[in-house]
């Protein structure tokens, strides 16, 4: 069982190791971890998630790029591999909450939906990934499977961020007390408000502050 | 009683290009899949049906009284050029080609990679073709690429391309330097085949956008190699480059500032850029062109579209290379015509140059 101190530095040094995209340490402190008897899920949660927070801030403030954030995602990854499998049931304190996304119809741009799904899982979201070009119906059929807390759609083109209002107005029919957010570059919060979206995120690092906020504001759930 | 045009768009284009006085700011619309949809074809025409691109697009030119000349272009060049597949856009909401298979998987890929012959690959031929039309039109010939970086990404995607610029940079210098000669070969063929002097070249450069990387990486991978590109085109006897410098590209712009356009090159601009800035930047060498956000002119108000227009023009009507209004990105198909007839208003009812003698 690792001390106090040493179970510090090791979850310093998984934040450290995601912030500096550095895979090769975010590997060997995890392994680290889960040797020296540190709870796989603080090792995530006070560890890799609190590094990705961290990214998510720098790539909202334009201090990282998608290069930078894309590599913390690797290092990321790399850490959860192997610390997610030693998560036991209950470790959490609350209920994971669910996000479905996905790139709309007609769209086949995925970065941005990409991003939005690693900072969703750096929280701790269980995200349910539709990809892209995605048929209008699925969204509100994968929200009604899985009853997630929220839908995510995103659209980089004029063209198809038309999808939207319809795909909203599909989810609203089938489960009423789903909430909608849209990103992307053509949209707006006014946009998204015409859209009859109940959020807007104007960049992936703003994106799950802004849906706990949304949901909070809604007070559905969350 | 609404001012009458005092010169066709060839003549105004012409003397804009010339240093001479023109009539009216000219506006160009960015209207590729809008321009098919309004003459009742697919979206996909534009792109792979050269004759019904050019018609297409000189109906709506006449149309809408645009001064824009038709090409035949996509944002994707490179990706099927260098081996890879695209899938042209189909469905209610598709707006322009996709890739559906890269030509580089893996870094092996990059090595064995081999520069396309540009009278066979990917849409080369169909743009030779558009190109003709245009010749026996009698019109300026628009051949058309992406930036050196835009292609590079385009060849092996994105995020792949993002990850090596970190992990690999050597792999990126070889994509971009492949980008690089290919386009030039490719310029070489139009300059053989129609001369120098008619040919009007346009560049998009969306993937350099600071929502995608920082200018450190611009000035490192981006800038040397289009800074080369043009250099040569000009050389080649090229007089004017079109470049869209599309989205947010602030931070770059020191850089592009250095990029030879040709005397005068037309930049184009994004909602993200001011115009004030662009001015600043580019107005001493170049047009400035921009900058009306396509999400307005498709989701506005008419009234919101107009006075958008009239403040771009209040702010980069004297410009001192001149000032083309025109959407800051592609117009989407869907675009209500109404909204798109405000850029016209709005250049008729605010355009106009006093100093043309022939209009007093």
């Amino acid at each position: 069982m690792a001390s106090a101190e040493r179970t510090q530095e090791i979850l310093k040094g998984l934040r450290e190791a995601v912030v500096a995209y550095d895979e090769e340490a975010a590997a060997r402190l995890s392994k680290a971890a889960l040797a020296e008897g540190v709870s796989a899920y603080d090792a995530v949660r006070q560890g890799l998630a609190a590094g990705m927070e961290k990214v998510g801030e720098m790539f909202a403030k334009h201090e990282y790029f998608v290069p930078e954030v894309l590599l913390c995602s690797d290092a990321l990854y790399a850490g959860l591999d192997i610390l997610r499998p030693h998560i036991r049931a209950g470790d959490a304190s609350e209920v994971r909450k669910q996000i479905v996304l996905g790139t709309v119809e007609g769209d086949v741009h995925d970065i941005g939906k990409n991003l939005v799904k690693i900072m969703f899982e750096a929280a701790g979201w269980l995200v349910h990934d539709l990809g892209t070009d995605v048929k209008l119906e699925k969204f509100a059929e994968e929200q009604a499977r899985t009853n997630a807390d929220i839908v995510g759609l995103s659209a980089l083109m004029t063209s198809t961020m038309l999808a939207m209002p319809r795909v909203i107005q599909m989810i609203k029919a089938r489960s009423p007390g789903a909430a909608v957010m849209v990103g992307g570059a053509p949209l707006s919060p006014e946009i998204a408000r015409q859209y009859g979206a109940d959020g807007y995120a104007r960049n992936a690092g703003e994106a799950v502050r802004e849906a706990v906020n949304m949901l909070s504001r809604l007070g559905t759930k969350g | 009683m609404a001012r009458q045009d005092r010169m066709t768009s060839p003549e105004r284009m012409a003397d804009l290009l010339g240093g001479r006085p023109i009539d009216r700011v000219p506006l160009f619309l960015f209207a590729k899949g809008f321009s098919a949809v309004n003459v009742g074809y697919p979206v996909a025409s534009v792109v792979n049906d050269p004759e019904k691109s050019f018609r297409a697009q000189v109906w709506t030119q006449e149309m809408y009284g645009h001064d824009e000349e038709p090409r035949l272009s996509y944002a994707i060049y490179g990706g099927w050029e260098f081996g890879g597949e695209v899938k042209f856009p189909t469905g209610e909401f598709a707006q322009a080609p996709s890739i559906s298979r890269y030509p580089v998987q893996s870094e092996a890929d990059v090595e064995k990679l081999k520069l396309p012959d540009v009278k066979t690959a990917g849409i080369l031929p169909l743009m030779m073709e558009f190109c003709r039309l245009q010749e026996k039109a009698g019109r300026p010939i628009v051949p058309s690429f992406e930036s050196p970086f835009t292609t590079a990404g385009n060849i092996c995607g994105v995020s792949t391309l993002c990850r090596w610029m970190l992990k690999r940079p050597e792999l990126v210098h070889r994509l971009l330097r492949l980008a690089t000669d290919h386009v030039l070969e490719m310029m070489r063929y139009w300059v053989e085949t129609f001369g120098a002097e008619r040919l009007r070249p346009n560049e998009g450069a969306p993937t350099e956008s600071n929502n995608m990387i920082s200018a450190k990486h611009f000035a490192e991978f981006a800038f040397p190699y289009v800074k080369e590109l043009h250099g040569k085109l000009l050389a080649m006897g090229v007089k004017h480059i079109a470049s869209h410098i599309c989205g947010e590209q602030n931070a770059n712009l020191p850089y592009w500032a250095q990029v030879p356009m040709g005397d005068p090159g037309i930049v184009s601009f994004g909602h993200e850029v001011d115009l004030a800035t662009a001015v600043k930047y580019f107005g001493d060498t170049c047009v400035i062109a921009g900058n009306i956000q396509p999400a307005v002119i498709q989701t506005g108000t008419p009234e919101q579209v107009y006075q958008l227009c009239g403040q771009a023009l209040a702010k980069a009507k004297y410009a001192p290379r001149g000032f083309i209004l025109m959407p800051g990105c592609e117009l989407s198909p869907l675009t209500p015509p109404h909204n798109v007839y405000m850029m016209k208003k709005a250049v008729t009812d605010f355009g106009w140059y006093e100093a043309v003698p022939s209009d007093v």
